[in-house]
């Protein structure tokens, strides 16, 4: 008996053994290469042969800074993120709190539509925005490519709108009536401070998708509007590693920044996986 | 002159092809709990709606202290609800879910310090003050629905099925729990429930309603002894209906043939001659002869007599066809005469047996008359 138990005892540890090492193996491949491209852009005559860059430097940075302008890149990829979250938001607001508290007939087909976007390669329709974009002189500019951007910003909004609206149970809105609050104050004192939430998080998400967007804002971009994921694909083509690197580097921490702050906010998995009741 | 402290004259209220309050007429006296009763779909929340505001009706006006309400929004009823799944503020603690309220009038802070403990120690929570609803159980959070709707004394405490989310010995604690708070705060309430044990047990007067009309108002026991329907007869405890047709009146009493408690003369011979006879039993002005009505009677005022036994009024045989052992009682179903089931419930004194002949007798102090 005694054997049977600490056979099952060894094998439980084995799976944890087994679990643990996939686990560090999958972080591993996760965050090697970010932790290279870190190095890279902080090392001299490094070329692969040691372990370690022999020498550091933050010529990459200065030279990302004077000559590729990354700050003006920087601040054209943050306004057109700002702008895509704001029509994003504005489109999302009215149809979450349609789908989410109405009877709409058709609601599952209306939700497959909203997603299509995000279900299609943005390089199938990115084209056709780009040839309307062209004809009425959007093209190059900072709404332009943020409104391109709202094709993929607006459904993931708009799906966690609808959810945060759905969740809002209407008992509690009679409930704050029969207490004694007009319709004012109860949206101020009881469904603003519910739906806050839900509605920063969709801000967040939409942030984030807009500021990675690469594919969309390759069609649709010019001189005036190169933002940071292109610019560092443009780089690639250069050659300079390093400074890639570097740039790299820059396009990454801002949206570390914002997981670090919302992490204790909102459930990454809810951003993630589905949205009804996870 | 009664004090009446709602009235509702005349509502009706329609939703799309249902009508959902048909006419209604409703007069609650200041102090009293009433009950409204009835199966779901009947239409007793759409009233307790019209009370609150959150309804408003297509007809009739609405009256709380001689006020004409009927316009008047939701917010300045000065009513306290309470909710059957709870409806507290999730993102408030339970002194801000109670202080809600009195925060929304604009009471000052000391004042508001003092209502919320006072209210907090009624239901006996002055503990839970910091706590918050997802923290606390589902009786928790009822009584602290309770004290959000009682923290600033209203006038009206209206409750929408409040124990239906709770198990069942909960309920039954909480029930005499409220009917107590109410009592001891002379305040008038409006109590919506499917549950008729609960209604009986803490209702002044029952108001039980049917397909968005009111069947009968009265106090529990003028319900349950003397119900004036069928629907009402039949949804408050256990009944029998036989039915039958009034051949004579003499002195508040009349006689129903009731055909089907006769046997067939042919298949089973008649024990004492009791053809004929009809039933005896008290009758109501307005009662004429030749009409139709249902006699009714409850299970346990049912007498199960011995095949043996003497003749007497009100007394037909019977075969038991199924009987089931209840602990403190035993339910008997005898066929009688014509395959009319009579169900009768016993305290166990006397043991009958499956498949043996007996006698069931009506009392007609027991009987009750209902027209269809």
């Amino acid at each position: 008996m005694n054997l049977a138990r600490q056979y099952w005892r060894g094998l439980a540890n084995g799976k944890k053994i087994i679990g643990y090492t996939f686990l560090w193996s999958f972080f591993l491949w996760i965050a090697a290469p970010f932790f290279i491209i870190f190095l890279k852009s902080l090392g001299r005559n490094w070329f692969g042969k040691r372990w370690l860059p022999p020498e550091l430097t933050l010529d990459w940075y200065r030279w990302a800074v004077t000559v590729a302008n990354i700050p003006r890149v920087l601040s054209n990829t943050l306004i057109i993120a700002a702008l895509a979250v704001a029509v994003s938001t504005l489109i999302a607001l009215p149809t979450g709190w349609a789908l989410g508290r109405r009877r709409v007939p058709g609601k599952e087909l209306l939700t497959s539509i909203i997603l299509l976007p995000r279900m299609i390669p943005p390089i199938a329709y990115a084209l056709g925005i780009a040839q309307i974009f062209y004809r009425l002189r959007l093209v190059d500019t900072h709404l332009g490519v943020a409104i391109a951007h709202v094709a993929v910003c607006a459904p993931y909004a708009i799906l966690v709108l609808s959810s945060t609206f759905e969740a809002l149970d209407e008992r509690v809105l009679e409930a704050s009536a029969v207490c004694g609050a007009s319709h004012l104050r109860t949206f101020f004192h009881v469904t603003l401070p519910l739906v806050l939430p839900g509605i920063l998080s969709s801000i967040i998400f939409t942030f984030t998708t807009s500021y990675n967007e690469f594919t969309l804002t390759l069609m649709t971009y010019g001189p005036h509007t190169m933002t940071l994921p292109v610019r560092t694909y443009l780089a690639v083509g250069e050659g300079y590693w390093e400074v890639t690197s570097a740039m790299s580097i820059i396009l990454v921490i801002p949206s570390l920044l914002v997981l670090f702050m919302i992490q204790r906010q909102v459930e990454p998995e809810k951003l993630v996986g589905g949205f009804k009741g996870v | 002159m009664p004090e009446w402290m709602i009235e509702l004259a005349d509502i009706s209220k329609r939703y799309g092809n249902t009508l959902a309050n048909d006419h209604i007429n409703l007069r609650i006296l200041k102090g009293e709990l009433m009950t409204l009763l009835g199966p779901s779909g009947c239409g007793k929340t759409t009233t307790l709606r019209c009370i609150t505001g959150q309804v408003i009706p297509d007809e009739g006006r609405v009256f709380i202290d001689s006020i004409d309400v009927t316009d008047i929004p939701t917010h300045r009823r000065e009513l306290g609800m309470v909710f059957q799944n709870f409806a507290l503020f999730p993102h408030m603690s339970v002194y801000d879910n109670v202080g809600f309220p009195l925060m929304i009038r604009g009471l000052p802070q000391e004042k508001r310090h003092e209502l919320v403990l006072e209210t907090l120690r009624l239901i006996r929570m002055e503990g839970y003050a910091q706590q918050y609803p997802r923290q606390l159980s589902g009786g928790q959070q009822q009584r602290v629905g309770l004290a959000r709707a009682l923290a600033y004394h209203p006038k009206v405490l209206l409750l929408d099925e409040p124990l239906s989310n709770l198990d069942a010995k909960l309920r039954e604690e909480m029930r005499f729990e409220i009917r107590d708070l109410i009592s001891r705060l002379g305040i008038t309430a409006v109590y919506v429930t499917h549950d008729q044990a609960e209604a009986l047990a803490i209702a002044d007067r029952v108001a039980v309603m049917n397909a968005g009309r009111i069947e009968q108002i009265g106090t529990p026991d003028e319900i349950y002894q003397s119900p004036r329907s069928r629907f009402v007869a039949d949804f408050i405890g256990l009944s029998n209906f036989v039915r039958g047709r009034v051949v004579s009146l003499q002195q508040g009493y009349a006689i129903v043939q009731a055909d089907d408690l006769q046997p067939r003369p042919a298949v089973r011979p008649a024990h004492d001659g009791e053809r004929g006879e009809g039933l005896l039993v008290p009758a109501e002005e307005g009662i004429q002869e030749g009409q139709e009505l249902l006699v009714f009677i409850r299970p346990n005022d049912v007498n199960l007599l011995p095949i043996g036994s003497e003749r007497a009024r009100n007394t037909y045989t019977g075969q038991i066809h199924k009987l089931t052992y209840l602990g403190d009682k035993i339910d008997y179903r005898v066929l009688v005469g014509e395959g009319v089931h009579i169900r009768v419930q016993t305290d166990g004194k006397v043991r009958f047996h499956e498949g043996e002949e007996v006698k069931v007798q009506l009392p007609e102090s027991c009987c009750r008359v209902i027209k269809e």
